[in-house]
């Protein structure tokens, strides 16, 4: 139920594209905050970078058309950037080189945009600061490091007190290992200049206190929730479902979602029990490395690699798997076992990741314990009465993490705000 | 008059380990030694000893006016004797002061009064043969793991040759009545029923040191007068709880020691109170009506029924494939191996599977061992696959060597509870796919 607003807070909110532009977790979150917010009688002015790839259609008209985004109470304010949500140093260069390639060359002369991800930053800083002048709002909730140094503009232009929301560090990033200094610096500095820092997990909390030096008295948690999802309808029974068991693993092949680590477990589950298929969907720098190493343990043809899926991919792989593994490094959150949950798939999942703070009926494994994870994998696919605990229980669970929960305490950190000013 | 029946319950469960799935075939160590080692010592040294001592100056101090009842289970005697043997001293002590009565329950603390009645028997008589042998006394009182009770049940019991049975004094089986007297089992006329007053002995046990009770602080005169108002109202006054109440779940400093050091003699301040053991209440009290118990009542949790050990389908697979895997073990008659099937009939092995305590986070969850009860079901699982496997290599050797195997009519290979596609030649590979049997 949409609340009308005595005296409606305003936020202005720094985000990442929303669906239906691919935007990855971080704009999957900002979308689903933003919908709560808004439902909670939230009034959000929405400032979304848009690139030189999306395509301008009136892109309000697609958001307010299912009603999610009472017009009334969503702004939406684009600003011109080659910013991305997931952006690297290295990854923005190559977009920049390949937009200027893109100009003719006289043109070259007037591009838009910065030369590197950091001048971009301040350029995007400029134009959110020209915005916040013109805009009115109670408070600044900025996400994840690219926005800060707008964010921060946006707070000395008008005096507002802002709020930035971390879903990520460069720590958890790089494994703690080749750590981009200046990138870490923007995100310290945004954190410092915050009045409060909200994070999505107490690990990511742990992380700033210890690594970040940001004090405890300024850190609140907000777990993120389960998005409500359509259950799957499988109708065609797939030939592979026949015979053997589905195992998958959704997410960036890379270090930090420890796929080296599902494929020695599944390893060690295809010695006691053949009948098992280890689907590993999605693209990342480690895919060669570990379709090698499955060719190398011998397991070649009880892999497959769909690469890169859709969205209703998604779903669809979740319904037919009979157990989802998510072995992170270290995982913020982590919404795809929430994916699983919602398809009655039983999950297991890393300790070291934000989500498994808030779960009970799952199972927990220590990323790095091989055994334990072919352990619980070769449990649910052999004890029924496990799986289909898991499978109703589970559903349940998630199907009770709604957003009204963070967007509620989202606003309990917009009303700390306010007050502090007071 | 009204006398005061204290009946304490001792029992740790041998706990399993991380038992893994790639234990199963190699590696027949279900039971984490360390772990119960570690407990014991710990429990020993803030409970059993401090507080056998307490009971055994009480009992002089007042010259065999103080009396008390214990349950010990079978299990907890084995781990005294393998890791505190000091303990089971000091209960020897206790016993040769006249003034202590034990009580007979399954050797293994188990439920298997609900699923084999022959299994039941069996466990009572090893428990029977073991409090004699350590502390010279026929038991002539009976109470059931975690005081499961009903009329069935004190039928089977009464044909043992008991004459007292324990049960919970459950508001949903007293209706009106109150706990405070003597009944006798409807199905089990012979025999004498004593209810828990479950008010009077959870303020100690678990409201002792709650601040925000508000009769906190209990202090003796209080709990004293509250005993003696039972005057008029009934004969005995039963004081049945969990013997680590004193020093575990209430810690030294909530003052539960001082509590029970003075609480005798302020009891017996008035001249017509005194202390009693379960069968001299028995002898000293008739009966004054029958009591119908048919659904099942216990100890445990709010709903003082079975829903703490088999309210879930997690828990109904582990009991149900334990029992009929029992069976095959009978068959085969090897003593270890039977040994370690009765182990895990322990009830706490489904306690720890409760899925209830997630919303609670309640008494469950401070003695489980796991993670979560997913984890207690996975251990437990595959210890009993191993059982399983050991039981076909003793009975592949018997074959070859030409034994008769005992018994018959056990479940071969093949019966419809264990799926086909799972099971092969060699016994190391096979896994038990569990059908779930049960339905909800």
């Amino acid at each position: 139920m949409e609340k009308e607003g005595e005296n409606n807070l305003r936020v202005l909110m720094l985000g990442w594209e929303l669906p239906p532009f691919f935007a990855g977790g971080v704009g999957m979150v900002c979308s689903l905050l933003s919908k709560a917010l808004c439902q909670e009688g939230v009034e959000l002015t929405y400032v979304m970078p848009f690139g030189p790839r999306m395509v301008r259609s009136d892109y309000m008209k697609i958001l307010v058309a299912d009603h999610l985004f009472p017009r009334m109470r969503f702004k939406l304010q684009e600003v011109e950037t080659l910013l991305g949500a997931y952006a690297t140093p290295e990854s923005y260069d190559e977009e920049f080189r390949d937009y200027l390639l893109s100009l003719s060359p006289r043109d070259r002369a007037k591009a838009l945009y910065g030369p590197n991800v950091f001048q971009e930053a301040y350029l995007f800083a400029r134009k959110v600061r020209l915005i916040a002048q013109h805009e009115d709002f109670d408070v600044i909730h900025a996400h994840d490091h690219w926005t800060f140094p707008a964010a921060i503009a946006a707070k000395e232009a008008t005096g507002k007190p802002m709020a930035v929301h971390v879903h990520i560090t460069e720590f958890d990033k790089t494994g703690g290992v080749s750590v981009n200094q200046r990138v870490y610096d923007m995100e310290r500095e945004g954190m410092h200049k915050a009045d409060l820092v909200i994070v999505v997990s107490n690990f990511i909390k742990e992380r700033l206190i210890n690594n970040y030096g940001v004090p405890e008295g300024k850190i609140r948690v907000v777990h993120n929730a389960a998005e409500a999802m359509d259950k799957w309808v499988f109708h065609d029974a797939s030939k592979i479902k026949e015979i053997d068991k589905i195992v998958l693993f959704i997410g960036r092949i890379t270090l930090q979602k420890g796929p080296d680590y599902f494929v020695e477990a599944a390893k060690k589950v295809l010695e006691k029990d053949p009948n098992v298929k280890f689907i590993m969907a999605g693209t990342g720098d480690m895919l060669t490395r570990i379709i090698e190493r499955v060719a190398q343990l011998g397991i070649a043809d009880k892999f497959i690699f769909p690469g890169f899926i859709t969205r209703d991919e998604v779903a669809k792989l979740n319904k037919i798997a009979d157990v989802f593994v998510m072995p992170s490094v270290s995982e913020p959150f982590g919404l795809v076992p929430l994916e699983a949950m919602w398809q009655e798939t039983p999950a297991i999942i890393s300790k070291q990741s934000g989500v498994s703070e808030v779960l009970n009926h799952v199972l927990k494994v220590d990323f790095w314990d091989v055994n334990d994870i072919a352990n619980k994998i070769l449990a649910l696919l052999h004890y029924r009465s496990l799986h289909h605990q898991l499978k109703h229980h589970g559903f349940t669970e998630v199907r009770n993490m709604t957003w009204e929960g963070p967007a509620k305490k989202c606003i309990q950190v917009y009303n700390e705000l306010m007050n502090r000013g007071r | 008059m009204v006398s005061i029946c204290f009946y304490f319950q001792v029992h740790q469960p041998f706990r399993l380990r991380k038992y893994s799935v790639f234990d199963i075939g190699n590696n027949s160590d279900y039971f984490d030694e360390h772990k119960n080692r570690e407990i014991m010592h710990k429990i020993a040294r803030k409970c059993y000893l401090p507080t056998n001592k307490l009971l055994l100056n009480l009992i002089k101090e007042f010259k065999g006016k103080f009396k008390v009842s214990f349950s010990i289970s079978g299990v907890v005697l084995e781990q005294f004797e393998r890791y505190a043997p000091e303990v089971l001293h000091s209960f020897r002590e206790l016993a040769k002061t006249g003034c202590v009565e034990f009580l007979n329950e399954t050797y293994y603390h188990s439920l298997s009064f609900l699923f084999d009645k022959e299994e039941f028997k069996e466990q009572i008589l090893l428990h029977r043969k073991k409090i004699r042998e350590l502390f010279g006394q026929e038991a002539k009182v009976f109470r059931n793991t975690e005081l499961i009770y009903n009329n069935e049940m004190a039928n089977f019991v009464q044909s043992l040759g008991y004459k007292t049975i324990l049960a919970e004094g459950a508001d949903h089986i007293l209706g009106w009545r109150s706990p405070n007297y003597i009944y006798t089992p409807k199905t089990a006329d012979r025999m004498k029923l004593m209810l828990k007053n479950y008010k009077l002995s959870d303020d100690i046990a678990f409201r002792f040191s709650n601040k925000g009770w508000k009769e906190y602080p209990l202090t003796v005169d209080k709990y004293a007068q509250w005993v003696s108002a039972a005057n008029g109202n009934g004969h005995i006054v039963n004081l049945f709880m969990d013997y680590e109440t004193f020093g575990e779940h209430q810690w030294e400093d909530t003052g539960i020691f001082d509590f029970i050091r003075h609480l005798p003699g302020e009891i017996l301040k008035h001249p017509d109170n005194d202390f009693v053991t379960i069968s001299e209440a028995a002898e000293r009290y008739d009966s004054v009506s029958e009591l119908d118990i048919h659904n099942f009542v216990s100890w445990a949790d709010i709903e003082r029924d079975l829903s703490a050990w088999l309210g879930n389908s997690l828990q109904n697979a582990a009991t149900t494939e334990l029992y009929r895997v029992g069976k095959l073990v009978k068959g085969v008659g090897d003593p270890k191996l039977i040994e370690d099937w009765r182990k895990l009939t322990t009830s706490d092995h489904f306690y720890y599977m409760c899925i209830k305590w997630f919303s609670d986070g309640d008494v469950h969850k401070y003695f489980n061992p796991y993670d979560s009860p997913y984890e207690g079901f996975i251990a437990f699982m595959n210890a009993l696959n191993d059982i399983v496997i050991r039981t076909r290599g003793i009975k592949k050797k018997h074959q070859e060597a030409g034994v008769k195997n005992k018994g018959n009519g056990y479940a071969e290979e093949g019966t419809d509870s264990f799926s086909q596609s799972f099971l092969s030649e060699e016994p190391s590979e096979s896994l038990l796919d569990i059908d779930m049997s049960f339905k909800k």
